[in-house]
């Protein structure tokens, strides 16, 4: 990002600046290549290059797809499909969700307007895991228990997707939304035809970090969902590392690895809207 | 700017609020009350009101004040390590060197890893018996650790793995803050005959006071809610040295069944992190705005 042309900065000594760059480098990658090398690494092998540790470890001799093919057997595949069902119809629900309210806060000038807007930030501030055990019950007590609603309905009150797309609708030139409403187009169709296609930098934005929050998310879905035909990736991953950890190391291993992967693959391109979408959640807020 | 338009905001808003009241704050008043009332999962399955006793009950549990200075003494040390670390890599990426761009990105990597899949891959790499980091230990001809098997490491091994992942998640809000600093303010500073220590000390750092409250703020309820780490590796243990209360609360509400004590824990947990947070403000309250 933000590549300037002046040097001058109050500059450490180059030399150290590469020394703590390459030594903290190390602790991020070692562990992840470790672990996506020993997921394609035989059961019986997982070890022999850890004790004592040579630099095979990090790069499997002989790949194999074993590891891969046994979470399968285990029904991770259906983990997988689960997840990214639940993570689309999550941010599809959040972007209605978000752009509705985002407009009425950016463009609509209503009685109680300043009441509900505190409202929006305010629960921004609520740690979730708090309110989690309540939640857990009133789930139950709608029997929603292993349904795909109590995975899905409770993720679309995001108040960072409302807020981001408030701030984005706000700076949209008034002129442009006039024009079309002298035209006789409604609201909606305000919105739909003009609005959205303005919006796809925060509509992109919004889709990684809810996507994302779906894909990790493992405390909730461990509550509400333990049915295997319900189960999302994490509450899988878990599963595999709580009740097989000694035994099954490189299914564990894979697991992990699925679930890193397709974050990383996700965010890598996406980087720059999933960074300002963290930063423009906090720092303007 | 925005027009009277009837119903129409409103309609706009439905959804959205209706999510939010239901989901957001209902559970946070539907607990309040919970801990006042009998457990759901008692033999009668009548619920009655018994005022102040899961809070005493709570109270008179040594294991409950355990938890709470395990709790107290993981954020008194995580929270401001990761103030300082993130701060100390945004300023690390942030400098002017070649290839910076490719450091930036690899470093940055583990803010889209969720926190069990971090916390699962170090607990591998640092089991005792088969772990890569006692093998490397050994290799190096150092004594090999207990790590998580140990009462007094097992605390620090999980501050460690919550600061994976949460000094780059935070030093992206200091790289944004020093980022809106000014260049011309440093070229000043410079030209004065100030150091780089005196720079970072008399200029950079009371600029970045917001960013730094509000770091110190949000690592403060993330971390005093952190519930994966314990749940996944310790179980709490060894003898209770990572029972953090979210998994406390956790274990009384869904092990034990008591979803009274549970409630209770996290109401009053609640009402301390709301003063921890205000303290912080008043305290460490931005002097530039």
């Amino acid at each position: 990002m933000h590549q300037s042309s002046e040097p001058a900065r109050f500059k450490l000594s180059q030399i150290w600046v590469y020394l703590a760059l390459i030594l903290l480098a190390i602790i991020v990658i070692l562990p992840l290549e470790w672990i996506f090398a020993s997921s394609f690494t035989n059961r019986e092998t997982v070890f022999k290059n850890v004790l004592p540790f040579t630099l095979k470890a990090l790069w499997p001799t002989e790949p194999t797809l074993s590891a891969y093919r046994a979470i399968f057997d285990e029904g991770f595949g259906r983990a997988i499909v689960n997840t990214l069902g639940v993570a689309i119809t999550t941010v599809i629900g959040c972007l209605v969700v978000g752009t509705t309210a985002g407009f009425a806060f950016a463009r609509f000038d209503f009685r109680f307007k300043g009441l509900l807007w505190t409202l929006v930030l305010l629960s921004l501030m609520v740690p979730y895991e708090a309110t989690v055990i309540p939640a857990y019950t009133m789930i139950n007590n709608l029997g929603w228990t292993n349904t795909w609603q109590a995975l899905i309905v409770p993720a679309l009150a995001n108040g960072t997707v409302i807020f981001l797309f408030r701030q984005f609708f706000a700076e949209i030139p008034q002129d442009f939304l006039d024009a079309a409403r002298l035209d006789g187009a409604t609201w909606p169709r305000v919105m739909t035809t003009i609005v959205l296609p303005l919006s796809l930098p925060v509509i992109v934005t919004s889709s990684v970090l809810v996507f994302l929050s779906q894909w990790n998310a493992f405390f909730w879905p461990m509550l509400v969902a333990p049915d295997p035909n319900f189960r999302m990736v994490q509450v899988a991953v878990s599963i595999i590392g709580v009740r097989q950890q000694l035994t099954y190391w490189d299914m564990l291993f894979a697991a992990s690895t699925i679930a890193a992967v397709v974050p990383l693959l996700l965010v890598l391109p996406l980087q720059k809207y999933y960074i300002s979408s963290i930063m423009g959640s906090g720092v303007k807020g | 700017m925005s027009r009277r338009e009837g119903l129409t905001p409103y309609l706009f808003l439905l959804p959205a609020m209706l999510l939010i009241l239901v989901w957001r704050y209902i559970p946070i008043i539907a607990g309040l009350r919970e801990s006042f009332y009998s457990n759901a999962f008692s033999f009668t399955g009548a619920k009655e009101f018994v005022g102040w006793d899961n809070y005493r009950y709570l109270f008179d549990d040594p294991t409950y004040w355990e938890s709470v200075r395990v709790t107290l003494k993981f954020n008194a040390i995580v929270n401001v390590l990761q103030v300082a670390l993130s701060l100390g890599l945004a300023l690390l990426i942030n400098q002017k060197v070649r290839g910076i761009g490719f450091f930036r990105t690899l470093l940055l990597l583990p803010i889209a890893i969720s926190i069990n899949v971090a916390a699962l891959a170090w607990g591998l790499a640092l089991d005792p018996t088969y772990g890569l980091v006692n093998g490397i230990l050994e290799r190096l001809h150092l004594p090999t650790q207990p790590f998580l098997l140990s009462a007094d490491q097992a605390l620090w091994v999980l501050i460690g793995i919550v600061s994976w992942i949460g000094v780059p998640y935070w030093a992206l809000f200091f790289l944004a803050g020093l980022q809106n600093i000014p260049q011309e303010i440093h070229e000043a500073a410079r030209i004065d005959g100030a150091n780089p220590w005196q720079g970072f000390f008399h200029i950079t750092f009371p600029l970045l006071s917001r960013t730094t409250t509000f770091v110190l703020v949000a690592t403060t309820v993330a971390n005093f809610t952190m519930f994966a780490p314990p749940y996944l590796l310790t179980n709490g243990g060894p003898s209770g040295a990572t029972n953090l209360i979210m998994f406390d609360a956790w274990k009384r509400g869904f092990t034990y069944g008591d979803l009274g004590a549970s409630a209770a824990s996290i109401t009053v947990f609640l009402g301390v992190l709301i003063i921890v947070v205000a303290a912080e403000f008043l305290v460490f309250r931005p002097q530039h705005d």
